[in-house]
């Protein structure tokens, strides 16, 4: 393992960790977390002054927290929302996040949010307009950008570069991380037809600081990026290529529909380290003859705790 | 405008709008004088608008697993079809602008108030059909905000004054919590809203006036009915922050002869103040 390998902008490899999900907040209260480490949906605690902040104090204060966002919409046409980042900048103040991390999307345009991660043309026009975005947002933040590559069903006509094209080209331009989504990867590499590895060799592997891992699923002519089932073979398999590649970076399981006990969801989570030794487990994508799975999953953010 | 402006307003024109998908497309393809299957790049599996209707049927799914989680016994009460067509029309009347899911469903009491036909009367309906969803969704959008919102936690709480009276004497000052909402309703809902949460057997209520408070202390939310000058004195406190003022209020609103309020509020205050109502200030 180089040094040059292992840059990761500064930033430590965590080790194993899951996201904070509101199912498991009492559990959380009372037992110890087991884990290394926490991600936060990051709007989830924005305008949050209730329960989830407490319980997100609490995290803080025995663990490492990274804030990943769904809606910064860094690729989107409107002008940044400023309101939306310093509100993020506030939310950073209190958890002192090891990093903030959104993704490259967008989410919406003319005041419009569809709070799904809608994917950009990949052109040199875009590749400016993302570039000159994630700068300010630097600016703004005082601290490098973490980049996820998410899943997508569509790809643009006019897409002169491949995604790992872009995002080398976005990182040697703003000197921005990566978020690398091993799932995503696989997920849109089925539904667009490239080989997931080549595309995971060909990321610029020093600035890929965190993997997010998870279980799609499978709607027959496309994968769908559901976040509702245990990480399939073919997910772990690039997470260990992804991982020899990197030299070893903080790794996160998302779970965000179908959630399961918290015993569960740290059990999946502990497969990497068998899986880093190449013992992967068998488990086949999930299939489901229903087109009414849900991509990113976002109303596991809206439960409330009562008396 | 940018090309990349303008394919952007094309495909979010198409996911936010209602209809049918091959419908959509051709209206935005015609607005931005785009063609999807050049815009698109059609695979063996798919067509270009085969692709993009996986994000249309996903924003609506998202969305709606929104509303759902917001207003699980509005939910329960209209049942799967009816909450989804409701839902569905008013996420076209006010699609999402915010990054925030929280104002998502913020205008949905008042959109389902809007929707009641304006000659009900003349039908004789049952008050339930229209009125009740409305109220169930003003208490459960109150629930959501209440959890949210800032509350008494982290405040330096004056244990001191519970059991006392140092409030008739002027000695401690008293402010409604900062959360503290109250809804007059025509039904009575609480234990509806309670059963949905816990799961069990929600029985729908007959007609019944009723005085809600939400509070939270200790950041578990309450939903509780109250007295009804209990509810005209904690609107009025929390109006005006004055206590005197506010008795005085409650008591013609009540028809109520003032000593027998002040009695009633001596002791009813502590408990007030234990559930997290209102608070009292470690200094005056």
């Amino acid at each position: 393992m180089t040094s040059d390998k292992t840059n990761r902008l500064g930033l430590s490899n965590l080790g194993l960790g899951v996201g904070l999900r509101t199912k498991h907040y009492a559990h959380l209260m009372k037992n110890e977390p087991v884990v290394d480490w926490f991600e936060i949906i990051s709007e989830n605690y924005m305008n949050n002054f209730g329960y989830a902040r407490h319980v997100l104090e609490h995290i803080v204060s025995i663990r490492p927290v990274v804030m990943h966002g769904v809606s910064m919409s860094i690729g989107s046409t409107d002008p940044l929302n400023l309101e939306y980042l310093k509100q993020l900048k506030e939310l950073a103040d209190l958890v002192k996040p090891v990093w903030i991390s959104d993704h490259l999307c967008w989410t919406g345009v003319a005041h419009l949010n569809t709070h799904d991660l809608l994917p950009l043309p990949l052109t040199l026009e875009s590749l400016k307009h993302v570039t000159e975005r994630v700068n300010r947002v630097q600016d703004i933040l005082k601290r490098p950008l973490i980049l996820e590559n998410p899943s997508t069903y569509m790809e643009f006509q006019d897409s002169t570069l491949h995604e790992w094209e872009f995002l080398t080209e976005l990182v040697n331009k703003t000197g921005c991380g990566l978020l690398l989504d091993v799932n995503n990867v696989f997920v849109s590499g089925f539904n667009h037809n490239f080989d997931p590895e080549h595309y995971i060799r060909n990321i610029p592997h020093k600035a890929v600081v965190q993997m997010h891992i998870a279980g799609p699923t499978d709607c027959d002519t496309y994968l769908l990026d559901t976040h509702d089932q245990p990480v399939p073979t073919q997910v772990w398999k690039l997470y260990r290529l992804a991982q020899q590649l990197t030299g070893g970076v903080s790794t996160l399981l998302e779970w965000d529909a179908n959630i399961p006990e918290y015993e569960e969801l740290v059990a999946e989570v502990n497969k990497a380290k068998q899986v880093l030794l190449g013992d992967f487990p068998d488990v086949p994508v999930y299939r489901s003859p229903l087109a009414d799975g849900v991509s990113n999953p976002v109303d596991h953010q809206m439960q409330t705790v009562h008396e | 405008m940018s090309e990349l402006a303008n394919i952007q307003r094309w495909l979010t024109s198409i996911i936010i709008k209602p209809g049918k998908l091959g419908e959509k497309i051709r209206l935005a393809d015609q607005f931005y004088q785009l063609n999807n299957e050049k815009v698109i790049r059609p695979s063996l599996r798919s067509s270009a608008g085969e692709k993009i209707g996986i994000y249309a049927r996903g924003y609506v799914l998202r969305l709606m697993d929104c509303m759902t989680a917001e207003y699980p016994a509005l939910h329960h009460l209209l049942g799967e079809e009816l909450f989804g067509t409701f839902a569905k029309a008013y996420l076209v009347k006010k699609p999402a602008a915010s990054p925030d899911l929280y104002d998502l469903g913020k205008n949905f009491p008042d959109f389902l108030k809007a929707a009641q036909p304006e000659n009900r009367e003349i039908h004789n309906t049952d008050p339930s059909m229209f009125d009740l969803p409305v109220e169930l969704a003003k208490l459960e959008r109150a629930i959501s905000e209440v959890s949210r919102s800032k509350g008494l936690e982290g405040m330096e709480e004056n244990k001191s004054i519970e059991n006392q009276m140092l409030y008739l004497f002027g000695t401690v000052s008293f402010h409604a919590s900062p959360c503290l909402q109250l809804l007059q309703l025509q039904f009575p809902l609480v234990d509806f809203v309670q059963a949905v949460q816990q799961g069990s057997e929600a029985q729908v209520p007959d007609e019944k006036e009723s005085f809600i408070v939400v509070s939270r202390k200790n950041y578990i939310v309450h939903v509780h009915e109250l007295e009804q000058w209990q509810w005209h004195f904690l609107t009025q406190f929390k109006a005006t922050g004055n206590y005197l003022e506010s008795a005085e209020f409650t008591a013609q609103q009540c028809d109520l002869e003032k000593s027998s309020l002040m009695a009633d509020m001596m002791l009813w205050i502590p408990v007030a103040i234990s559930i997290g109502y209102i608070y009292a200030d470690s200094e005056i």
